[in-house]
């Protein structure tokens, strides 16, 4: 695909986030490109997770948002966060994303697929217990007796099942042993090639930089860096601060 | 001493308090929500109904879903007004809040209704059924049995559809609930009405028992409370048992000790069973 045809599944412009005096996020513009998967690494407390949730238009806390979202050129900033999931802009969050007394089947059926999803990704059941082999042994059990592994795959799962245009995935990687965490995030690139289009945030740099097609770089809520993986695999700033090697 | 009688007995009051439980049940299990008006919302469906009757001319039949339908109604106004302290989870508020609509309505009652103790008069009060020493109305075997398909009903809908996988994603987590597409202010809203509904429901069927005044709401809530707690907060087959075993200890305390003293009686209960079970009798050990 050239990189005319790859029109923004996703446009944000002038993120801010606020908590009560506090600045959070500070100005940051995203772009992620039809069927292309970006990422955004940082260090914890970055502001990283701020960000991704303001995407989805969600806050667990008083959060304030200024900026523009723009999905398939379609204005955001009005919508709830469950219109926003609806329309297609589908965020698995950190940590707990899924109901713990529900079973994995509940979870997953709580989502009605659009009826018409043109320019989304819908998934059916059969396709997502393909690619989670796993779940479909666990179908019945509730989502408290998972894995956190397992847990992650139904948090997953869910959102494929939403049918996105743009996927927002938060940490997948959190707490997943390393080669699930390289399972699942392989994964992702594969539904990524298949047209899926995503937007990363990861603690795992190493991982990240093999997938994606584009880092971005955020530290203190301020973008500082964005480009290519291949170039941002040596830039100074990521070598040092999470590769833990400088290239001599 | 009828031991028979007072284990009917026993069973119709359990299974009126059951009944009158019920939405504060799955108000606070699946919303997490509190309601303080509860027992007046059960004063106002009994006089809504009553009025229905006298004002209106309308039969019995129809004077309860007139009551069960307005009850609907008023929930949703009332949902709406508190949506934002409801969506905030600002329980606190929320007990002030519902407090004060309870005294608004008790004292809207009076105004609209006067003071006098009024009776609601059911046709099936008045059938009769005898069988040896025993006795009782066609209307104590309505509201067993309406109770008993209320709570086998609502434990389907909660436990085998998505509807109910719906409530109690919201109840677990309202936050994470809007990221799966569910509109959480309108499942919100859904339950209150049911709790409103359901109350209206058991005011129907309850209140020809006995006189109905406007100031009633208060002693219902506090049983009612009672029977909720008692049956481990939230949990549907937990306030149906309380119902019943609040209804059994009423009968037989009444009849074995005094009648004066049921009250304190069932809260010294309430007290053993919260000490020994802190979950309320549904809790899993």
């Amino acid at each position: 695909m050239t990189d005319v045809a790859k029109v923004a599944a996703l446009q944000a412009t002038g993120i801010s986030v606020r908590y009560g005096g506090n600045v959070a996020v500070d100005g940051v513009d995203v772009t992620v490109p039809a069927g292309g998967m970006i990422g955004m690494v940082g260090a914890n407390g970055a502001g990283k997770s701020t960000l991704i949730n303001a995407l989805a238009g969600w806050s667990r806390g008083p959060a304030t948002v200024r900026g523009k979202v723009r999905l398939g050129g379609r204005s955001m900033d009005w919508l709830s966060p469950h219109r926003r999931a609806r329309r297609g802009l589908v965020l698995v969050p950190e940590g707990k994303g899924i109901f713990a007394d529900l079973t994995v089947s509940e979870n997953l059926a709580l989502i009605r697929p659009p009826r018409n999803p043109r320019g989304r990704h819908p998934f059916s059941m059969d396709e997502i217990f393909e690619l989670f082999p796993r779940l479909a042994d666990r179908r019945t059990h509730k989502g408290g007796m998972l894995s956190g592994g397992e847990r992650q795959m139904v948090a997953v799962s869910r959102a494929l099942r939403a049918a996105p245009s743009v996927l927002l995935l938060d940490e997948p990687s959190a707490g997943l042993a390393p080669r699930l965490v390289y399972e699942l995030l392989a994964t992702m690139r594969r539904l990524v090639d298949r047209g899926l289009s995503v937007f990363l945030v990861e603690q795992n740099v190493r991982a990240t930089l093999e997938l994606v097609d584009e880092l971005y770089l955020l530290e203190r809520g301020k973008l500082v860096a964005r480009g290519p993986a291949a170039t941002m695999k040596d830039d100074p700033r990521i070598l040092e601060a999470y590769l833990g090697t400088l290239k001599t | 001493m009828n031991l028979a009688q007072q284990i009917i007995n026993g069973l119709v009051l359990g299974s009126g308090y059951a009944l009158i439980a019920i939405g504060w049940t799955v108000l606070l299990g699946a919303a997490r929500l509190v309601n303080f008006a509860h027992g007046q919302l059960y004063m106002l469906a009994a006089f809504l109904a009553w009025a229905a009757m006298q004002q209106f001319g309308v039969d019995y039949y129809v004077a309860v879903p007139i009551a069960v339908l307005a009850l609907g109604l008023l929930g949703v106004v009332l949902q709406g007004v508190m949506l934002p302290l409801v969506m905030k989870q600002n329980l606190t508020s929320l007990m002030i809040v519902t407090l004060g609509f309870g005294y608004v309505f008790q004292g809207g009652a009076a105004r609209v209704f006067g003071g006098d103790p009024q009776r609601l008069i059911s046709p099936l009060q008045a059938e009769s059924i005898r069988y040896g020493d025993i006795w009782f109305t066609l209307q104590d075997v309505v509201t067993l049995a309406g109770t008993l398909l209320l709570f086998g009903f609502l434990w389907l809908v909660m436990n085998r559809t998505r509807l109910g996988a719906l409530v109690r994603s919201v109840a677990e987590d309202p936050k994470l609930a809007q990221l799966f597409g569910i509109n959480a202010a309108r499942v919100y809203i859904g339950v209150f009405v049911f709790e409103c509904a359901a109350v209206a429901l058991g005011a129907g069927l309850v209140a020809p028992r006995s006189p109905i005044l406007t100031s009633m709401g208060f002693d219902e809530v506090i049983l009612t409370f009672v029977v909720v707690v008692l049956g481990g907060i939230g949990s549907v087959g937990g306030s149906l048992l309380a119902g019943f075993g609040l209804g059994m200890f009423t009968a037989l305390f009444g009849a074995l000790v005094s009648p004066a003293y049921t009250t304190a009686a069932a809260f010294l209960l309430l007290l053993i069973v919260l000490v020994t079970r802190p979950g309320g009798l549904a809790a899993r050990r």
